[in-house]
């Protein structure tokens, strides 16, 4: 070898060596994503939240884990909306690709299938886009869920927001997928305790493509409240037809859905006044990270926030960024900060009691004027109840 | 089978079921996979690799054994569970049998697609009734477990196809694809043949089931009784090559490798790159790998 070449190659070598020492290998944060099969279209709502994070630590010189700043590099893969599938690729990314982070994937029934194998290997991972009475049966240590969104605690405050607003004869229709059948089956009591006459409570299949029939019947059931216990495609399907059959009850309230910026725009001022259910909103001037959140999302990608799952996926990167801000990568210590400090996210503090968010109420938003505003409960409300 | 040949099966039997020992965690989730489609997708071929049945339906049996061994979770022992969600599986097959399989062609698989969706839409309604919308299941067994009862079940399906395409029902079962009005006139009791066979290509597919909501501890409807379970196990079954004994267990692996290799680089190009496997089988080798091995070459 050429004495010249062999002095080039030390100097490069030497050169490498003291880059290595410098940059800090990237932070790697896995997760999986329903990029394809049945939740693909609620998959973008979460990845926008994840990627915008992303962004936004990375330009502010990257995710400090307690000694040092790193870059955030994600590592992720689509489970085909398949829970079975999800826990295999936690597993995949726990043991194969050795992340040192997890983000959650979307919904309800890959949480719980993801928990699993969480528990297995004691890997701890901050959930989101997931509300069940099921979570609590998980065992906690491991997995935490930002959400206020339960049906147990739902259904009496839904009844008490129905009561206030002077529903005295209620209609309920229902899809027949969990989430809607969770919330039915408090409801109808707590409506029941509220003195509230339950009139109509009819159940339908997921794929319903025409309501006319039950709107037909509510309208002449001369109720004063419509409950639908809908998911996104039903949303929509009842906001077109109840405006067409002139469902006209002051109090009309839809699950799942008016919070995707697309129904909004979809309906204009035919959905206002629209109640649904969801625990923030921008307008809430107490929470000091909700406005530049919101702020920050429009200006990135041209359309609001999801404002459930968009903000609860933003919300489980907070309190992750903050609590390995304080513990570092290390997986006990890590598990101990998340259970027990308080975190502040755009939705407020944050304090985990078990699997559950002790601080966030159960709230529900109104469409007014195609912004939502907060309504329920008093303490956290942005705006007052409109009549439709 | 030539001794060349038991010593080969021996030999992959001893590997397979070595794998829990062999692999990693992953590794393992994988072989699951396989062993898994290995057993549906054989178990589907004693009708639909014999008689060219083509049922689009054999979701609605993987889901029954595993809705029969969640409701009776913690009740049942699992070694009973297990196997009785099979014997329903079977059961039910006996009993459709009979008014569905008197139609053929695209009508029987457009009305086994159907029953699924049917059966699909039944228990989701019983259970939102029930209130019991979601389950899940605490303390299942571990993946090894699991594996080694799936491979078990795959093996059982292996030989049962085998000892059917060796029998009298076998014969008859293929004389049935080749014309089945032919063989109806010459004394083939076709309708009891047809109906046994499709019960018992739902029994193994009936316990796979049960094994698979073990193995997600979570069981909703809608997932487990998903559609594109039944069109996979076809899509294997017709890349492997169905009239072949081997053709199922072939396609079976096959399909899982390139799923493995394709999904984590290139997800959607998985849905596109089996679209095309599909197209290309169907279109230049209709009779799957096993049969463009066979056929003579011009």
């Amino acid at each position: 070898m050429h004495r010249r070449t062999f002095l080039a190659l030390g100097v490069a070598g030497a050169a490498l060596v003291a880059g290595a020492a410098h940059a800090a290998d990237p932070v790697r944060i896995g997760f999986s994503i329903a990029q394809t099969g049945l939740f693909a279209q609620a998959a973008p709502s979460q990845m926008t939240a994840y990627e915008m994070w992303r962004d936004e630590v990375n330009a502010a010189g990257g995710l400090d884990v307690g000694s040092e700043q790193r870059a955030i590099e994600f590592v992720w893969y689509d489970d085909e909306s398949n829970p079975t599938k999800a826990a295999q690729i936690y597993e995949k990314l726990i043991t194969d690709d050795k992340v040192d982070l997890l983000l959650a994937p979307w919904g309800t029934p890959t949480h719980l299938a993801v928990a699993g194998t969480l528990e297995k290997y004691g890997f701890p991972m901050v959930g989101n886009t997931a509300a069940s009475v099921a979570i609590r049966q998980v065992a906690p240590g491991n997995i935490w869920f930002p959400t206020s969104a339960i049906p147990d605690k739902i259904g009496p405050a839904l009844a008490a927001l129905a009561r206030s607003t002077g529903v005295t004869k209620a209609a309920i229709i229902a899809n027949v997928l969990p989430f809607s059948q969770e919330n039915l089956e408090y409801l109808v009591p707590a409506l029941g305790a509220e003195g509230i006459e339950v009139v109509i409570n009819e159940s339908y299949p997921p794929d319903i493509a025409d309501m006319t029939t039950l709107l037909t019947a509510i309208k002449d059931s001369g109720a004063d409240g419509v409950i639908a216990l809908s998911y996104p495609a039903d949303s929509f399907l009842y906001m077109g037809q109840a405006k067409e059959i002139g469902v006209a009850a002051p109090f009309q309230f839809l699950l799942v859905g008016p919070t995707i910026a697309a129904f909004a725009d979809a309906f204009g001022p035919v959905a206002d006044n629209v109640v649904t259910l969801g625990h923030w909103s921008p307008h809430q001037a107490a929470w000091g990270r909700a406005k530049p959140f919101y702020d920050a999302y429009v200006l990135s990608f041209g359309m609001k926030p999801d404002y459930l799952d968009t903000a609860l996926a933003y919300m489980s990167c907070e309190i992750l960024q903050q609590a390995v801000a304080k513990a570092g990568l290390d997986k006990d210590a890590l598990r101990a900060t998340i259970a027990s400090e308080t975190f502040d996210t755009i939705n407020g503090p944050v304090k985990f009691d078990g699997v559950e968010n002790a601080i966030t109420p159960t709230a529900f938003l109104q469409l007014q004027g195609g912004e939502m505003h907060l309504i329920w409960p008093a303490d956290v409300a942005t705006a007052a109840y409109k009549p439709r | 089978m030539t001794p060349r040949a038991g010593i080969a099966a021996g030999a992959a039997l001893a590997l397979a079921g070595a794998v829990p020992w062999l692999v990693g965690p992953y590794g393992l989730t994988i072989a699951l996979n396989a062993a898994m489609w290995v057993a549906l997708t054989v178990s589907w071929s004693i009708l639909g690799g014999t008689a060219a049945y083509i049922s689009l339906g054999h979701v609605a049996f993987y889901g029954l054994g595993a809705y029969v061994v969640v409701t009776s979770w913690q009740v049942l022992p699992l070694v009973v569970a297990v196997p009785l969600g099979g014997l329903v599986a079977g059961a039910f097959a006996l009993t459709i049998g009979w008014p569905v399989l008197r139609v053929r062609g695209p009508y029987f698989v457009i009305l086994t697609l159907g029953i699924a969706e049917l059966v699909k839409y039944a228990v989701l309604n019983v259970e939102a009734a029930l209130g019991a919308s979601s389950r899940l299941l605490f303390g299942v067994p571990d993946n090894r477990t699991l594996y080694l009862a799936t491979l078990g079940l795959a093996v059982l399906a292996i030989i049962v196809a085998a000892l059917v395409r060796r029998s009298r029902l076998g014969a008859g079962l293929v004389a049935v694809r080749e014309d089945e009005v032919t063989a109806e006139t010459i004394g083939v009791p076709i309708g009891r043949y047809k109906v046994f066979a499709f019960a018992l290509s739902a029994v193994i597919p009936g316990m796979v089931g049960g094994l698979m909501a073990l193995r997600s501890a979570y069981f909703e409807p809608l997932q487990v009784f998903n559609p594109v379970i039944s069109f996979t196990i076809v899509t294997m079954a017709v890349v492997g090559g169905a009239a072949d004994a081997r053709g199922p267990i072939l396609g079976a692996l096959l399909l899982v490798v390139v799923s493995e290799l394709l999904w984590a680089n290139a997800p959607q190009g998985y849905m596109i790159a089996l679209g095309v496997l599909l197209i290309g089988f169907v279109v230049f080798a209709p009779g799957g790998i096993t049969g463009a091995l066979a056929r003579p070459r011009p």
